[in-house]
């Protein structure tokens, strides 16, 4: 297989959502001398934007999107290690994301994080029922620029709340953008307690997210 | 052209058990033997006396005997089939699947640009037909509209504008007596290639309604002999209004209808043995203060199904009547209201092949999105007579043990794979791309979708000999029907 064939098949086998096809040829690339920052860009990257293209046009469904994303992710795990010191994935922005205190919804969380992985996010989940301490802390850890915080529970939305205020006890607000979401949150919602901005699903969290970091969307 | 996609069911609907079917065929051959048939035709007259019928040539009333009429209709086939001019346009007749169609023959039409109600012309009839060739509910077209910009001759010319704009078989309603008919047969001929392969392979069958109480039409019934002779499936409907042209008991309706579609049924099976025939009811209840027809009452949903019973119970196939709302306006409460039950039902019931879609104001109003709502009704009512699939694969035990407690089934290959063959309502659940919202008026909506059939979609076209032979039989037709 040429190099532009195996580059060819990584991308393809995340437009097809095939994560051990494309570990398998993630190892090949390594294997075969490739430059693992050329596979990442011109291979994964190609093909997670190819995901994007047809979920956004309707012909793709979420289950294409994520599993496509996982293969983008296994590869990367195999790709990345191999980069040289000065070699680094471009990333559209750090992000820590959790489900706050009191609140065990876990699915919708974990599915903003997959949609902002294979958007190009490096995302840290923290898990469910976390205290607003802990996602600062994991926000200055990370250097993260943004906080998405899920609550689906009437009763666990002023935990989003807390976040923000303990981002500017913290000193970090200016560094560091939150963006809301669940089922109950609503834009007003977003604007009463200062955060900067809620998304209804997934898809729109990352169109927020890109906003947020400034990036065209 | 889409694949067709036809209602399959699992599910079984029956309100007429083994004892009440034979109460109602005992009826009917009690009527037919007693009271008789108006028939005002020569030639069926002819035939009858012929076959040993008690014929009155004064009042035109024809008495059966019971051997007489199990004789011919023990040779009816139960299964057969009928096709387009296309792979993949077949449908067997053979009670494992209904096929839908369209409804007909409406005469006034909402114009696809003005929006304006005028009369209905042949344009209506074409545009339909392409819409028709690309929806996967519609296996075969009834022209949905009179083409009223012609003459006599406007029921030829809805058959060529269904035959030029879709591939699918084609059903005519509207051809009658017998020069029209073999007019019409000569059209069949240049589809299917010759006479030959047209009744191996029928790319047109006629639907032919009697007149109730207990009449046949004459144009009706010489086109059907003619139909009958040269293979062309023909089928008769009665449409008895209950308390006006019909005893208002459902029994005795159904009893006088069956002998009304039997007669003429029998009278086919008595020119031509064996030829592909079929049986229809679409009874319904007069209105008490005004004798009109009410489209939508539970009484006429009964005997849709008790209509598709008795047919199979004379081992005939059937035609069974859906949708046809009554209201005026797609998108209504009411419109979702009169498609729902018959539209279910019927094919639960096991109607072969089941009318139609896409008309307002009792079939007839051509309203053009419509077709688009009736169309999601109808892939909902497929998908309900499917069932439950307790297959393995549908059990999926597999992926229940591999996503375990507290995951989720987004990421199994097996939750793309099956998403991927479902059927989505969507007009009232519109998917949503990313950087598009759907309109949120669901009649836009539909229109939307049917302009883009409209823009997009092109029938394959017959080939230019065909085409010509069918101007030359038009025009022929012509000269002889409108002088």
């Amino acid at each position: 297989m040429s190099k532009e064939e195996i580059i060819t098949r990584l991308a393809q086998s995340v437009i097809d959502g095939e994560p051990e096809d494309a570990v398998e040829l993630a190892k090949q690339a390594l294997d075969e001398g490739l430059d693992p920052l050329v596979c990442i860009n011109q291979g994964l990257t190609a093909g997670i934007n190819r995901v994007g293209e047809l979920f956004a046009s309707g012909e793709y469904f979420l289950p294409d999107l994520i599993i496509g994303g996982e293969a983008m992710k296994a590869a990367l795990a195999v790709l990345e290690p191999a980069l040289a010191g000065d070699q680094e994935r471009q990333i559209l922005g750090r992000v820590v994301l959790g489900t706050v205190r009191g609140d065990l919804h876990e699915i919708g969380k974990t599915l903003v994080g997959t949609m902002l992985t294979a958007n190009g996010f490096l995302v840290t989940d923290i898990g469910i029922d976390k205290p607003a301490a802990d996602f600062v802390s994991a926000a200055r850890e990370a250097n993260a620029t943004l906080i998405g915080a899920s609550a689906l529970l009437t009763t666990t939305m002023p935990e989003q709340q807390k976040i923000v205020e303990e981002l500017k006890e913290a000193g970090l607000r200016d560094q560091v953008r939150v963006m809301i979401g669940g089922a109950p949150i609503t834009q007003g919602w977003a604007d009463k307690i200062g955060a900067d901005g809620y998304a209804e699903d997934a898809i729109s969290a990352v169109a927020l997210a890109k906003q947020l970091v400034g990036v065209p969307v | 052209m889409p694949g067709l996609e036809p209602i399959r069911p699992q599910l079984k609907l029956e309100v007429l058990n083994p004892d009440e079917l034979a109460s109602i065929k005992a009826a009917t051959l009690h009527v037919l033997e007693q009271v008789g048939i108006h028939v005002p035709s020569e030639r069926a007259l002819r035939v009858f006396a012929e076959r040993g019928a008690q014929v009155d040539r004064e009042s035109q009333i024809v008495r059966l005997p019971p051997g007489l009429v199990m004789d011919a209709m023990n040779l009816a086939p139960r299964s057969y089939q009928l096709c387009g001019r296309a792979a993949g346009t077949e449908l067997a007749l053979d009670g494992t699947a209904s096929y839908f169609c369209t409804d007909g023959c409406g005469v006034y039409a909402l114009d696809f640009e003005t929006g304006q109600q005028r009369a209905s012309c042949k344009d209506d009839v074409a545009k339909m037909a392409r819409v028709s060739d690309y929806l996967s509910s519609i296996a075969f077209y009834w022209p949905m509209v009179s083409a009223q910009d012609h003459a006599w001759t406007a029921p030829l010319h809805e058959l060529d504008a269904s035959f030029n704009n879709t591939v699918k078989h084609v059903q005519t309603e509207t051809v009658m007596g017998e020069k029209a008919a073999r007019y019409a047969v000569r059209m069949a001929e240049v589809i299917a290639g010759d006479a030959a392969d047209m009744r191996a392979r029928p790319p047109l069958s006629s639907l032919i309604c009697t007149i109730a109480p207990l009449g046949q039409d004459r144009q009706g019934i010489e086109a059907g002999m003619v139909f009958a002779e040269a293979g062309i499936p023909v089928g008769f409907m009665s449409m008895p209004n209950m308390g006006l042209t019909a005893p208002v008991a459902t029994g005795g309706a159904l009893a006088a209808a069956s002998a009304e579609v039997v007669s003429a049924m029998v009278l086919m099976q008595l020119v031509a043995p064996g030829a592909p025939t079929f049986y229809s009811i679409v009874a319904s209840v007069m209105d008490p203060h005004s004798a009109n027809y009410i489209n939508a009452i539970a009484e006429k949903y009964l005997c849709h199904v008790a209509g598709v019973q008795i047919a199979h119970d004379w081992g005939v196939p059937v035609l069974g009547g859906a949708f046809g709302a009554q209201n005026l306006e797609a998108a209504t409460w009411q419109h979702g209201r009169d498609s729902v039950y018959n539209s279910l039902m019927v094919p639960l019931a096991g109607a072969d092949i089941v009318v139609g879609l896409g008309l307002l104001r009792a079939s007839t109003l051509l309203v053009p999105e419509q077709i688009i709502f009736d169309d999601e009704i109808y892939h909902t009512c497929r998908i309900l007579a499917r069932g439950i699939d307790t297959s393995d694969d549908g059990l999926a035990l597999d992926v229940i043990a591999e996503v375990g407690p507290r995951g989720h089934y987004l990421a199994q290959r097996n939750t793309r794979q099956h998403l991927r063959s479902w059927w989505f309502p969507e007009l009232s659940h519109p998917q949503r791309p990313m950087h598009e919202s759907a309109p949120p008026d669901i009649r836009r909506r539909a229109r939307a979708k049917l302009d883009k059939i409209l823009r997009e979609h092109q029938t394959q076209p017959l080939d230019d000999a065909a085409t010509a032979e069918l101007q030359a039989i038009l025009e022929a037709a012509e000269r002889e029907l409108d002088a």
